[in-house]
């Protein structure tokens, strides 16, 4: 359909981190990639540190735009200073690359697709449907959708350490570690934004939080 | 192209394209980068009277998403007429009519595009924008080469042929014009129509040999 939206309508607030406005799901658009992420202050990790390669990953080339504010991207170990109206343009899909927001506000638009190939949507993006929960505070909708995912995409990370992050909205702390914990063993960089996560501070104090985590890192992205 | 894993621009580093009577002024981000797997360009009005998204349906199936990065427009999308200040994303169908109008200075839209269900493929206007720009920006001779380089890579496409005739017509060089208005025509029929009622042909327009 076509038709409007402000990006700030869009955006909801995760936890600790940016606020994740789905664009593409929004307007059902099927020929590219499209979100945008605002930092409310500045210090939030507006880009998680990811590259395009695995399972979850699109093998996308992506662009960045920053529309507000101003962020310190870093692409494959290099820094790029970004104020609103920077484009950066990551060609290839082995590149690590993340930003921090330096702004309250900063806006960063971002839309991607495979070079050669009809767009598909990325895996990862599946977690916008149970993220929609999280921003409604409607955890045990959230839990039932991520253990649908689950039953679809067995031992998928993403999907278990959105489960973890609900079960410990509920106050299940033993499914919460349990499934955080499968979560790390499958990859070890959600130790990191578990460590700063708000979703689990229902069980940050737990013995076994801390092993799961080895108290790494500082704050992550949330959800 | 460059196969750097990375490129970087600012906003004020793109080129400035002046592509219309209207003022719209195109801004080219994929050529620049070198995206290959979607389109994208941005368009800006700096006295914010001026067109920011050229009235029109997409022929080529492509669906369009338009973010207003600064300032604000008035989008027509459709029937209606939207209030678009900066952070407003406007979607659009290929089938949809679409426009903007900045109505603040220094509007910047950005716009996305591509054809669901299959790879990409870089719209021949591009390089035909850039072509015309050189013009309007009073260059002819790079306008001719560059059009004239874009038909010779691309002999098979309608839109080079029917646009160097524009030029050549624009620049009064009837038999270039004709020729180019020909081969256009062959390609593609209804480039006949198209030429019937384009003003960039009126100077040809008495001529008993104009296809048209």
């Amino acid at each position: 359909m076509s038709g409007t939206a402000n990006v700030n309508d869009l955006a909801l607030r995760l936890g600790g981190g940016p606020s994740w406005a789905m664009v593409r799901t929004h307007f059902d658009i099927q020929s590219f990639g499209v979100n945008a992420y605002i930092a409310e202050e500045p210090g939030i990790r507006i880009i998680d540190e990811h590259d395009e390669l695995g399972e979850r990953a699109g093998g996308h080339e992506e662009l960045y735009f920053v529309s507000n504010g101003h962020a310190k991207f870093t692409v494959n170990g290099d820094e790029i200073d970004a104020p609103a109206g920077t484009f950066v343009f990551v060609r290839d899909p082995a590149a690590k690359r993340t930003a921090i927001a330096e702004e309250a506000g900063t806006t960063i638009v971002i839309a991607g697709g495979k070079p050669g190939e009809a767009f598909s949507p990325s895996p990862w993006e599946r977690n916008a449907e149970g993220l929609v929960h999280f921003a409604n505070e409607d955890y045990e909708q959230a839990v039932e959708t991520y253990e649908r995912f689950l039953s679809e995409r067995p031992g998928d990370a993403s999907f278990l350490y959105n489960l973890a992050c609900a079960e410990s909205r509920l106050g299940r702390k033993d499914e919460a570690l349990e499934h955080l914990r499968q979560c790390v063993e499958t990859e070890e960089r959600f130790k990191q934004n578990a460590v700063g996560d708000p979703d689990f501070e229902a069980i940050r104090d737990e013995p076994e939080f801390s092993a799961i985590t080895g108290q790494a890192g500082s704050a992550g992205t949330s959800s | 192209m460059s196969e750097k894993a990375y490129e970087v621009v600012h906003l004020d580093e793109l080129d400035r394209f002046p592509i219309d009577e209207e003022g719209l002024l195109w801004r080219p981000v994929r050529r620049r980068l070198g995206i290959t797997a979607f389109g994208t360009n941005a368009y800006t009005a700096e006295e914010g009277t001026e067109r920011v998204v050229e009235e029109h349906r997409e022929q080529d199936g492509h669906e369009e998403l338009y973010f207003v990065a600064s300032g604000r427009a008035t989008f027509v999308l459709g029937d209606d007429e939207i209030d678009a200040p900066a952070g407003t994303f406007i979607h659009a169908e290929p089938g949809t009519k679409r426009g903007a109008v900045a109505t603040e200075p220094n509007t910047t839209v950005l716009a996305i595009g591509a054809k669901p269900g299959v790879p990409h493929e870089i719209s021949a206007w591009e390089e035909i924008f850039v072509g015309f720009g050189h013009y309007r920006k009073g260059d002819e001779d790079k306008a001719r080469e560059h059009l004239t380089a874009f038909v010779a890579a691309n002999d098979d496409r309608w839109q080079g042929h029917y646009n160097l005739a524009c030029l050549e017509a624009l620049t009064e060089n009837r038999d270039a014009a004709i020729a180019e208005l020909r081969r256009a025509i062959e390609l593609e029929p209804a480039a006949k129509e198209y030429a019937a009622k384009d003003e960039d042909f009126d100077w040809l327009r008495g001529d008993p040999e104009f296809p048209a």
